[in-house]
């Protein structure tokens, strides 16, 4: 197990990849999100990408904590980006039951509803901001690994 | 960081958001919100020139409020928004839902233009 994690830690280090672990609490949700910005700041990004990118973390890691953990405090986020040159890669991974985000069906187009406030929906946006908001999205589950969302944005 | 709240005339209440609409903030805008809500007042007002980041939660909130004051034939206008705010609620159609206003006093008009 040590042994993993020292052998982990310098493949990290060799290929640049930046890793945080945080409890599953939404008061650890913004430190998530302000350890990617960082690197997502120095990776180039300027000011509004370093908000779209923050927002899909945010959503990314509520995601995590609502859906695969069904609460606060049951299991560990971690999220760990790297920058490829071209791109940045931003990977949150959780060991809750599988949820694959990508399947969520985006909600309706509110621009073709009328504003009936029966029909609005109030839910199911983050991951459509997520899907809008990122170059390219991907998932991934593992018995054993667990959930893996790949979140990839173009640098500018 | 902070949610305030203030009566105007005509039994409109506005309500700013100074932060981050987040899990920061949230919690306590829709206890505001709630309150007012409770309390038979459905002509609101929500000033978001302060509000520095929503996410789907923030969202999430503000939709529920609209509902509740559609529903007692009264609204929630919006005003103030940032353009990173604004592309936000854009890209989930909420600009097309909600009536966003560049200013209060614009917010105002739109309660008493029908009276």
């Amino acid at each position: 197990m040590v042994v993993r994690k020292l052998l982990g830690k310098l493949w990290n280090r060799l290929v640049k990849r930046h890793e945080l672990t945080v409890p599953g609490h939404y008061a650890q949700v913004q430190r998530v999100c302000q350890f990617v910005a960082d690197g997502a700041r120095r990776a180039g990004f300027g000011e509004d990408e370093l908000f779209r990118i923050e927002l899909c973390c945010d959503e990314a890691a509520t995601n995590i904590i609502e859906h695969a953990y069904g609460g606060e405090g049951i299991g560990s986020i971690t999220v760990s980006y790297q920058d490829k040159g071209d791109r940045f890669e931003i990977v949150l991974r959780d060991n809750g039951r599988s949820f694959d985000p990508t399947t969520v069906p985006a909600p309706p187009d509110l621009t073709t509803l009328p504003p009936d406030p029966q029909a609005l929906p109030v839910g199911g946006f983050g991951l459509h901001l997520i899907k809008q908001l990122m170059d390219d999205v991907q998932f991934t589950f593992d018995a054993r690994k667990g959930n893996r969302l790949r979140m990839v944005k173009q640098k500018p | 960081m902070t949610i305030w709240q203030k009566e105007l005339d005509n039994q409109i209440w506005l309500v700013g958001v100074a932060g981050r609409l987040d899990q920061t903030l949230t919690p306590e805008l829709e206890k505001t919100l709630n309150t007012l809500l409770t309390a038979n007042q459905f002509r609101l007002i929500i000033d978001l020139s302060q509000t520095i980041y929503i996410n789907s939660g923030g969202l999430r909130c503000l939709v529920a409020a609209w509902r509740r004051t559609h529903q007692q034939q009264g609204n929630l206008i919006l005003f103030g928004l940032t353009p990173r705010l604004h592309e936000i609620f854009a890209m989930v159609g909420f600009d097309q839902v909600f009536t966003i206003v560049p200013t209060q006093q614009q917010a105002i008009q739109q309660f008493t233009a029908n009276d």
